[in-house]
């Protein structure tokens, strides 16, 4: 038993200086060491025809001889392994810049979405509520409650959709007839009723004008209406929160301009501009060689309005800004035909 | 609205170290938008005056000529030109080889080079005015036309076009919208009394001299409408000679784009150019003078009556069109055009002039009503300076007197008024400008940019009370926050520091309906691989009758831009499905969603007003899906799909209702559901009826879905959905049966899981109709999970409990179970 034994090792050791893969291999500990059928297993089971010490001894012997031989094994294994795994540059060689076939098709979010999300979330990090109101609106909030007097030109037909049985002539002394919100200012009124002062707050909101489309204007338009309302809220507020705005927009280094202008809703009334993203200031085809981009109406809230909303302008005052939202996705990804926005088009909205 | 530099200089002494640039840059951001300089010859190296010797047909172009043009040298060049009203004989700016002119005024300045143009060649170019940067001096009235050059008098040919005109002017081309609350500054005078201010320069005073009352026509005003018409000043002077006027007035005219016409017109219109105080001239002859009694009456046109203007239009007015007549006839639209039936001609001797003050928006409802826009109309549409009624008078007499000297003003001064200003005295402090501001100005300079502006200013106790000037008083002006922006633009929005505000770090409150919205958004494009769309929220009727849709339901504008698309929508659906047929034909697969409001008349919304009894329609926010892709023959069970796992992701199990009530005609008469979460309906899901899809000419089958977000949002609990997990192993079954076709999914479910607590999930994996089942039959197959909370169990057990399952669905279904 003790020759078959040192065959047996003499043998395996020499099968397995020959054996040059892991399949091979690991074939060969299964005809030496098989549970079932091993060589291995073959001598020990004559074991149990020796008796007492001898076959103490024996068992440890072979014991030893078995965890050499694994040993061996183990170590054998690792050698090819490695081998193996030197060989896959070659063998697991594949072209990484084929892309995986048949795939999903992707999603994708409006561009509108996509900017008018961004300014909720840096506004909500001020501390702005996010509000939104009716689109068909009454012609008191959309005109009267925020200071646009009766005669006032934005009241024309060319610039306001009425809606039919509901115009001026249709409407009882007490009833209010109803347009499509020029502007998203109404809330203006609305969020002052509602909440009162202190007031931070922006509407993002779908607007409406009679104007004949081209490919630079749409009857249909968005915009993102801001106003702060408190005790001491002044012009240099209203700069700051809106240089805040421009530097997220388009940078750190941007520069922002205040120039009058006039809405009927603040006093003073500005416009803001700022320096152009594209050229840095230096003047290019976008901004029209002037290096600066007009980007929002602002100013102080007119004391009419406050009045109007129920607060006392004497003790209350603020500022109200205004950002075409249509404007900023075209500069952000250079779209430069506005009616390309709501023309449902996948070949556009797959861009984004 | 164009401004002369030169013009300003009558008003203000600017020295050189102040560039046109410096004074438009200031403008811009203290006063109005400038758009653009132009200098005048800047682009006339090269140009000079040509005089067209011959003109011959091109032989090898109809529309061209070839000619030969003298311009100072021994031997006439020989030029090709295309302009329609080349003549021998004529004045023309000749471009030579190598200047730089701009093609049909349009794109980049182009080098001039010798070319041949259809085998003739040609040395240069005769000029547009458009392509030589003179377009706003000399108006194109032709598209086709060259400048004649003969129109300003004798030139010597050869000279430089840029000295023969006299052109070293500079030009601020200003927005007229930015000049819409200011109406001081629609001429000259209130642009420089603003640029004065900026520079600290002081203006000169609008000297004229008192008119010196004739003989002869006795005028009589009669005011009939006095809450139109404030101001009406009118002089007859005779002796006059109808001609052209001096050049210096005709150069003014031109620089800021008015063609002169003749001295007559020519002053009224640079009155208007200089004061902003339009005039209008009549022929006395062709007015009713009875016994040397000229009466002006003001008055409403009568309901329909007739006028024809000065350009030969005719209009029939309502009485809200304020006229002026004489005893007979209208003569004016007052502040708008004057009548062809009294205009000013070479046979003009005696002259009486209009210098009046009309109301500003019955002015401009009669402009934008009729669609007559004039220079006159654009300024008392601001509201104009009743006072300058009297310089602009004042002013036109001395023009006339200067240009005809044998001329002598022959009626008395009428001068009607009936107005007033509100002139303040505004009471004002400093505390006040620097509360709204945020930053102290310095008492002396507020005053100074106060006075410039021409305020006057008393002070007691520290409060100032400002009185506001005339021209300032119209509308413009009135409250102390005008004077604050008064002082914060002139001052330098620039100059003020910004600051931001401080605020309790309270959060804001949130808005939980655009946060739905948001997650929606991001779980329909990102999870499910839909792009997102923006329609209008009108519809077109041809859509709405496609689906057979009651076009009486829907709001309506009174004043569609789009006459094609007048309704507001009451659903997402029918622009959506636009959407689709046009992009089936490019894509496969089309899947878009929209996130948007819709507007129902027959609900209530928010009110009109606070406290008011009336109500706005309803407008929800809803959330529309629509898909379609070829070769998906029920592509109802995708937008399912899509509609049941949004609704898991937000916490909520709704159920789909297959009752067809409150089910639109333009569906799937059999492949639609009501989707219902918690007995609540927010909504369905759908297949297009074939036949509206085959009216859209969409070649696939479309699966639609709408849900109201203002319907769901209330249904939202945010309710934990963790299931403790089991320790013990699962086991699962398979079942498989066959049943008939109405047997509902749902049903089968609920029976299963009625079964026995143990059973877990019940998942469909095969549904399969074929001939071989029998006619309305279909196979159903399902994983069906068993698992104990407390114990691992038996397969005995399991066998028990699926046994009484298959003997459930065999009883309640009539299912054939594969065994």
């Amino acid at each position: 038993m003790k020759q078959q034994l040192e065959k047996l090792e003499q043998e395996f050791k020499k099968s397995i200086s020959e054996v040059n893969d892991i399949l091979k291999l690991d074939e060969l500990y299964q005809r030496f060491f098989s549970r079932k059928s091993g060589e291995m297993s073959e001598i020990m089971k004559n074991l149990k025809e020796l008796s007492g010490e001898a076959r103490k001894e024996f068992g440890k012997l072979a014991n030893q001889v078995k965890s050499e031989l694994e040993e061996i094994y183990t170590k054998r294994k690792g050698e090819l392994q490695q081998h193996e795994w030197g060989n896959i540059l070659e063998k697991e060689c594949i072209d990484i810049t084929q892309p995986k076939l048949s795939v999903e098709p992707k999603g994708h979010l409006h561009p509108i979405t996509l900017v008018q999300n961004d300014l909720e979330d840096l506004f909500t990090s001020m501390g702005f509520m996010v509000l939104d109101g009716p689109e068909l609106e009454s012609d008191y909030y959309n005109f009267e409650a925020v200071n646009i007097t009766a005669t006032h030109p934005a009241r024309d037909m060319q610039d306001t959709f009425y809606i039919k049985g509901h115009n001026q002539g249709d409407v009882s002394n007490d009833q209010s007839p109803w347009v499509m919100r020029t502007h998203t200012s109404p809330n203006q009124a609305r969020a002052l009723e509602k909440y009162g002062a202190p007031l931070r707050m922006i509407v993002p909101g779908r607007c409406f004008r009679n104007e004949a489309t081209d490919a630079r204007h749409e009857h249909t338009l968005y915009q993102v209406e801001g106003m702060v309302i408190d005790k001491d809220i002044n012009f240099s507020h209203l700069k700051a929160v809106l240089e805040v705005v421009a530097k997220h927009l388009y940078g750190q280094e941007t520069l922002v301009r205040f120039r009058p202008k006039y809405y009927p809703f603040v006093e003073p009334g500005v416009n803001g501009e700022v320096t152009c993203s594209l050229c840095k200031g230096s003047g290019c085809r976008v901004c029209k060689q002037s290096g600066w981009l007009e980007i929002f109406g602002a100013g102080m809230t007119h004391p009419n309005v406050i009045k109007e909303c129920g607060l006392d302008p004497k003790e209350y005052q603020g500022f109200a800004f205004g950002f075409g939202l249509d404007r900023l996705v075209m500069l952000k990804y250079g779209i430069d035909e506005i009616r390309v926005m709501k023309s449902g088009d996948l070949k556009f909205l797959n861009q984004f | 609205m164009l401004i002369s530099y030169n013009w300003l200089r009558q008003y203000i002494d600017l020295p050189n170290s102040i560039s046109v640039q410096d004074i438009a840059d200031k403008l811009k951001l203290s006063t109005v938008e400038v758009e653009k300089i132009e200098y005048q010859g800047k682009y006339l190296d090269n140009i000079v005056v040509g005089k067209v010797a011959s003109v011959q047909r091109h032989p090898n172009a109809d529309k061209l000529n070839v000619c030969t043009v003298e311009f100072g040298e021994k031997y006439p060049v020989q030029i090709v030109c295309g302009g329609s009203n080349v003549r021998e004989g004529m004045l023309v700016a000749l471009a030579g080889l190598g200047a730089k002119v701009r093609w049909h005024g349009e794109g980049e300045l182009v080098e001039l080079k010798k070319v041949k143009i259809r085998d003739i060649e040609s040395y240069g170019m005769i000029c547009a005015s458009t392509e030589i940067g003179l377009g706003e001096m000399f108006p194109l009235k032709d598209e086709k036309e060259i400048l004649d050059l003969t129109v300003v008098g004798e030139k010597k040919v050869g000279q430089p076009l840029a000295k023969a005109l006299d052109l070293d002017d500079a030009i601020f081309e200003i927005d007229n919208k930015s000049l819409s609350h200011r109406p001081d500054l629609w001429g000259h005078y209130g642009i420089a009394r603003e640029v004065g201010v900026l520079f600290k320069k002081d203006l000169k005073e609008y000297k004229t001299s008192e008119i010196k009352p004739g003989k002869g026509i006795n005028i009589k005003i009669d005011n009939q409408t006095k809450d139109l018409c404030y101001r009406y000043m009118s002089v007859a002077v005779d002796g006059v000679v109808v001609g052209p006027s001096p050049i210096w007035l005709q150069k003014s005219l031109m620089s800021v784009g008015v063609r002169p016409i003749n001295n007559i017109v020519d002053i009224t219109n640079y009155i208007t150019c200089d004061l902003g105080q339009p005039m209008h001239a009549f022929d006395a002859s062709k007015l009713t003078v009875k016994k040397d009694k000229l009466t002006f009456v003001i008055r409403r046109a009568q309901e329909g009556e007739k006028f024809t203007t000065l350009d030969d239009k005719e209009y029939t007015f309502d009485n809200n069109v304020l006229l002026v007549a004489d005893e007979e006839k209208a003569v004016d639209i007052g502040g708008v055009m004057g009548g062809k039936n009294s205009e000013i001609t070479h046979e003009t001797k005696i002259v009486v002039f209009e210098a009046a003050n009309f109301d500003a928006t019955n002015i401009r409802k009669t402009s934008t009503k009729y669609g007559i826009r004039s220079d006159a109309s654009m300024r008392f549409e601001k509201g104009q300076d009743p006072h300058n009624v009297e310089l602009a008078m004042r002013r036109a007499i001395e023009l006339l007197l200067e240009m005809c000297p044998q001329a002598k003003v022959v009626s008395n001064v009428a001068d009607i008024k009936n107005f007033h200003l509100y002139q303040g005295p505004i009471e004002f402090d400093l505390n006040f400008l620097t509360k709204k501001i945020g930053k102290e100005i310095d008492h002396k300079e507020v005053v100074a940019i106060l006075y410039r502006l021409g305020f006057s200013v008393e002070e007691k106790k520290n409060v100032m009370k400002i009185k506001i000037p005339t021209w300032r008083a119209t509308k413009d002006i009135s409250i102390a926050e005008d004077i604050v922006e008064e002082v914060a633009r002139i001052y330098g929005f620039g100059n003020i520091e910004s600051q931001l505000p401080i605020f309790s770090i309270t959060p804001p409150e949130k808005n939980e309906l655009r946060a739905l919205e948001r997650k929606i958004k991001d779980l329909v494009s990102l999870e499910h691989h839909f792009a997102e769309s923006y329609n209008y929220s009108f519809v077109s009727p041809h859509i709405l009758k496609l689906l057979d849709l009651n076009l009486e339901e829907h709001i309506e504008l009174d004043n569609p831009i789009a006459k094609d698309r007048p309704y507001l929508r009451r659903s997402l659906i029918p622009n959506l499905l636009e959407n689709i047929e046009k992009n089936i034909h490019s894509f496969d697969e089309v899947r878009l969603f929209e996130i948007g409001k819709v507007f129902w008349k027959e609900e209530v919304g928010e009110r009109e007003w606070k406290g008011s009894d009336y109500l706005l329609p309803k407008q929800d926010t809803m959330w529309g899906v629509a898909y379609s892709a070829k070769g998906d023959k029920k592509p109802f069970f995708e937008v399912s799909h899509v509609v049941t796992t949004i609704l898991q992701r937000l916490g909520l199990e709704c159920t789909l209702e297959s009752s067809t009530d409150h089910m639109a005609s333009w569906f799937h008469p059999s492949r639609f559901a009501h989707v219902e979460v918690g007995g609540v309906r927010i909504g369905y899901i759908a297949e297009l009826h074939p036949e509206k899809q085959t009216r859209f000419g969409i070649v696939s089958q479309v699966a639609l879905s709408e849900i109201d977000l203002n319907s769901l949002l209330l249904l939202i609990s945010f309710k934990s959905v963790y299931h403790r997990l089991s320790e013990y192993p699962e086991v699962m079954r398979d079942v498989a049966f066959v049943v008939h076709k109405t047997v509902l999914h749902t049903d089968v479910v609920k029976e299963i899981k009625a079964v026995d607590l143990l059973i877990g999930n019940v998942e469909l994996f095969d549904v399969f109709e074929g001939e071989n089942l029998g006619q309305n039959k279909k196979s159903l197959a399902y994983h069906i999970t068993y698992v104990s909370k407390e114990k691992t169990l038996e397969t005995a057990d399991v066998d028990k409990i699926h046994a009484k399952l298959v003997k459930l669905l065999e009883q309640k279904f009539k299912a054939e179970v594969r065994k």
